[in-house]
């Protein structure tokens, strides 16, 4: 959600800085877009679709998590021209290293999910068992590269409740580049 | 009267090809950061 948030507000943004230079807004130049369309299957079919996730085992979804993300930082190779692609794949990169060290699942604590759902849900869950999509409860004890992990979030007053990782931080503020220069480096842009 | 439906048909040619592109371009974003990122509101089933 906030990452789609990402997106949107760079579109917005990127709308009215052309519409107030007076120039046309451009699509993004991405090259091998179909890279992502086949890096997101794995993802799509072990993860996000409810009737195949209860039936993947964990050790196939994290592996099809982490080809997932490799195959997106092949995209990123493609894309390295674009301005603001390599934000993308710094954040893409330290979400992979997190979650490679730690089994294939991004790391979150207990406490940080307890902001996240009810203590009778948390109570049910051990350490080690799978939360939300791609998380997984692990103590700060356990967990590598701990300062990479699920472990910021919004102050509590917030009505949406999220944990996310500095690599998430990173993606957005990627994409949010990306579609407010669509794509153009810097120096294009100056002197267009 | 010939001249405006072929412009007009130029036209709408032009808006739709933008159109795509635009959507496929924020498809294949919204795709990436999907799979890229990893926040979570604990929102889907735990198991």
């Amino acid at each position: 959600m906030i990452l789609l948030a990402a997106i949107l507000a760079g579109l917005v943004v990127g709308l009215f800085l052309d519409r107030l230079l007076n120039r046309p807004w451009m699509v993004p130049p991405l090259r091998k877009p179909w890279l992502v369309i086949l890096a997101f299957l794995p993802q799509f079919f072990t993860l996000y679709l409810p009737a195949m996730r209860s039936r993947v085992p964990d050790g196939l979804a994290s592996a099809g998590l982490i080809i997932s993300l490799v195959l997106l930082l092949v995209f990123c190779w493609f894309n390295r021209g674009l301005s603001g692609v390599w934000l993308l794949a710094l954040g893409l990169s330290c979400n992979l290293l997190v979650m490679a060290a730690n089994g294939g699942f991004m790391p979150i604590s207990p406490q940080t999910a307890s902001r996240l759902v009810p203590s009778e849900t948390l109570a049910a869950l051990g350490t080690g068992s799978r939360f939300g999509t791609k998380d997984i409860l692990l103590l700060p004890g356990q967990t590598y590269l701990v300062w990479l992990s699920d472990h910021f979030l919004p102050p509590e007053g917030c009505p949406y409740q999220v944990a996310f990782s500095f690599g998430d931080v990173v993606i957005a503020a990627g994409a949010f580049w990306l579609m407010v220069t669509q794509g153009k480096p810097l120096k294009t842009q100056r002197s267009s | 009267m010939k001249t405006k439906f072929a412009k007009l048909f130029i036209n709408t040619q032009k808006i739709n090809r933008q159109h795509i592109q635009i959507a496929f371009a924020l498809l294949t974003l919204t795709l990436f950061v999907l799979g890229a990122g990893a926040p979570s509101d604990g929102g889907i089933n735990c198991h």
